[in-house]
């Protein structure tokens, strides 16, 4: 113990690298909620929105998923081609 | 009795989508872990901002959501101090003065700090307790979440449990502590993707914030106002808020519980060790969104709140309700498997706790030393099946308690609030002597245990459950402090030269600090200011 942590590369343990990036899960599973909810919304009749003031959540929360998820999936895009780079 | 809600295909879709996911990033782990520090600590690799985020949902399970928009029903805004008081300042405390002495010291768990710094009887008396209140708490996820499935959604009580436990098992069987502080990032998420349809719907209805402040009565709406005496809707006064919950009970859990310092302690380096708890304080100080406003929203809008009804009302179904009230299918899958996902991530963050203690503090210490590193990530692995099976039994434990809110603060203020005690001297005075530290710990324990009992037999009485618990807190903190001072006095010392990295003043200060934009006492001041903000706002 008493080691001074400093020396410790980030990301050393874990065999060498981080292992898997969270955002890739995240980014998919939103995403994908959120072209069901905009499909569900599409598809569906205005009188099942009686309960939610008459507005048509499912859609809206739908495309606001989708925009949640793939900034997700983005940002991991965009670290991919920098590391490469 | 038919079921209060009814899902349809598209919600089952959304909760299987949610179980799917979980056992492929645990399958996907599985070859990240090959020594026993990738399967407890995440090989110490994780950002700030995972374990940030971890920290934080590791204590928003459903139960705590579920209870606190009860309490907000109950008490109004003065709910805010579990979050404000009660947290963000013991968050930052962590993360600036404390967190160099447990990331800087190398341990593992929260016993093993007690061990070097006191001595092995007081990591056993840790260690062992803290075991037992994992799987209690564990099986308390397990039990309220198949009551809640059963009673709202009709679904099998038994194969509820049966089923959860067998996908907490499965994915942190394969991916150790990193499966469990993946789900729990998922899970923040998904708790504010699931719950911010109900603000908005509920604050549209009755008029936007202004609409509450105009429609409820003023003593919901102010946090420190109605303080002064104990004559207020939570039956506690200013001093039970401020020592009771504020100090010991805050910190006693913030900083102390393995559970939620262990996400800290996977960090890839120090800087994100003490970033940990303060980039949570952030989100935390917000979660009242999400609390609060439903509950005061339920007041104004269920039938089942209306004031005739307050009486024999049942606060817990407060959550449930609304969302029956105001999301139609679709929105209210992701709702059931924002609460299912809270409810799985609290009961596997209590497994993992649970393996890692049993393997490097019990097993490793006083059953088998010195074996290969690869027998004890075996061990792990069998503790966390032997976890998730007595959590199971545990969940039938918990079928005896009426109120599993109480249940819980109860355990902590025996456990938790002593063990600060003992953290606070053990890491600020370097005069703490070993015995000190282990009589002290036992004190606090017992003294707790009295409190309980002249409480229950009524020869103490407190305007509320939740006064009693912030004063046994207290009085719990304040014995350990005393005994571990009085018997320190008589003791004999250690030596100043072991206790280094262990002990303030003794330890020298990290040299590479970050950029001052990247330093963890900039943002804990910004934390803490904030939060005195907000007090000022809902005063």
């Amino acid at each position: 113990m008493n080691e001074p942590i400093e020396t410790k590369e980030p990301g050393s343990g874990m065999s060498g690298g981080h292992a898997l990036d969270l955002k890739l899960p995240i980014g998919w599973l939103i995403s994908a909620y959120g072209v069901l909810l905009t499909g569900y919304g599409l598809l569906t009749g205005k009188e099942m929105y009686a309960i939610s003031l008459g507005i048509n959540l499912n859609l809206i929360w739908g495309i606001l998923m989708i925009l949640i998820g793939g900034g997700f999936l983005l940002a991991v895009l965009v670290k991919k081609r920098r590391t490469k780079s | 009795m038919a079921p209060v809600i009814t899902l349809n295909v598209i919600d089952y879709a959304i909760i299987g989508g949610y179980i799917l996911v979980m056992i492929l990033v645990g399958y996907s782990l599985k070859k990240y872990m090959k020594t026993g520090e990738d399967f407890f600590l995440s090989g110490r690799s994780l950002p700030g901002w995972i374990t940030g985020l971890a920290f934080l949902s590791a204590n928003l399970g459903a139960l705590e959501v579920i209870g606190m928009v009860a309490n907000s029903a109950k008490y109004g805004i003065a709910t805010v101090h579990f979050y404000w008081v009660g947290a963000v300042l013991a968050m930052v405390f962590l993360g600036v003065f404390m967190m160099p002495f447990y990331y800087g010291s190398r341990v593992r768990t929260v016993p093993e700090y007690l061990k070097l710094r006191y001595n092995e009887a007081t990591r056993g008396l840790n260690a062992i307790s803290f075991a037992i209140m994992t799987i209690l708490m564990s099986g308390i996820s397990l039990y309220a979440m198949a009551l809640l499935f059963n009673k709202m959604l009709g679904w099998s009580f038994h194969a509820s449990i049966l089923f959860a436990a067998l996908v907490v098992l499965l994915y942190v069987f394969w991916g150790g502590l990193s499966s469990s502080i993946y789900n729990e990032v998922i899970q923040f998420f998904l708790i504010w993707l699931g719950l911010l349809p109900i603000v908005f719907l509920g604050l549209k209805q009755v008029g936007g914030f202004a609409g509450l402040t105009a429609k409820l009565h003023q003593e919901l709406l102010h946090s420190v106002k109605y303080l002064g005496t104990s004559n207020n809707p939570l039956g506690v006064d200013w001093f039970g808020v401020a020592m009771g919950l504020g100090f010991v009970l805050a910190f006693g859990y913030w900083t102390t519980d393995f559970l939620v310092v262990q996400r800290a302690l996977a960090s890839k380096n120090l800087n994100s060790a003490r970033m940990t708890p303060i980039i949570a304080s952030f989100p935390k100080m917000l979660v009242p969104i999400i609390v609060v406003i439903p509950g005061l929203v339920a007041l104004l809008v269920l039938p089942e709140f209306a004031p005739a009804a307050l009486p024999t009302a049942d606060y817990n179904s407060a959550l449930i309700l609304l969302m029956k009230h105001y999301l139609p299918n679709g929105l209210l899958g992701l709702a059931i498997t924002a609460l299912l996902a809270s409810f799985m991530s609290g009961m596997a963050g209590n497994v993992t706790a649970f393996n890692t203690i049993w393997t490097y503090d019990i097993y490793g210490s006083y059953i088998r030393r010195g074996r290969p590193d690869a027998h004890y990530v075996k061990v792990g692995k069998w503790a966390t099946v032997i976890g998730v099976l007595a959590s199971v039994g545990t969940a039938y434990i918990a079928l005896g308690f009426k109120n599993l809110m109480d249940y819980m603060q109860l355990i902590f203020s025996f456990f938790n609030a002593p063990l600060f005690a003992t953290f606070l001297l053990g890491m600020f005075w370097k005069g703490a002597t070993a015995w000190g530290g282990f009589w002290g710990l036992l004190a606090g324990i017992l003294a707790a245990a009295v409190h309980y009992i002249l409480y229950k037999t009524g020869t103490l009485s407190y305007h509320s459950e939740m006064a009693a618990n912030f004063y046994q807190a207290w009085w719990a903190w304040l014995t350990d402090f005393l005994v571990t001072i009085g018997v320190s006095l008589f003791t004999q010392k250690r030596d100043p030269k072991e206790l280094v990295g262990l002990v303030f003043g003794l330890t020298p200060k990290p040299k590479a600090e970050a950029r001052w934009y990247a330093r963890p006492a900039v943002w804990g001041t910004l934390a803490v200011g904030l939060s005195a903000l907000l007090y000022v706002l809902f005063w």
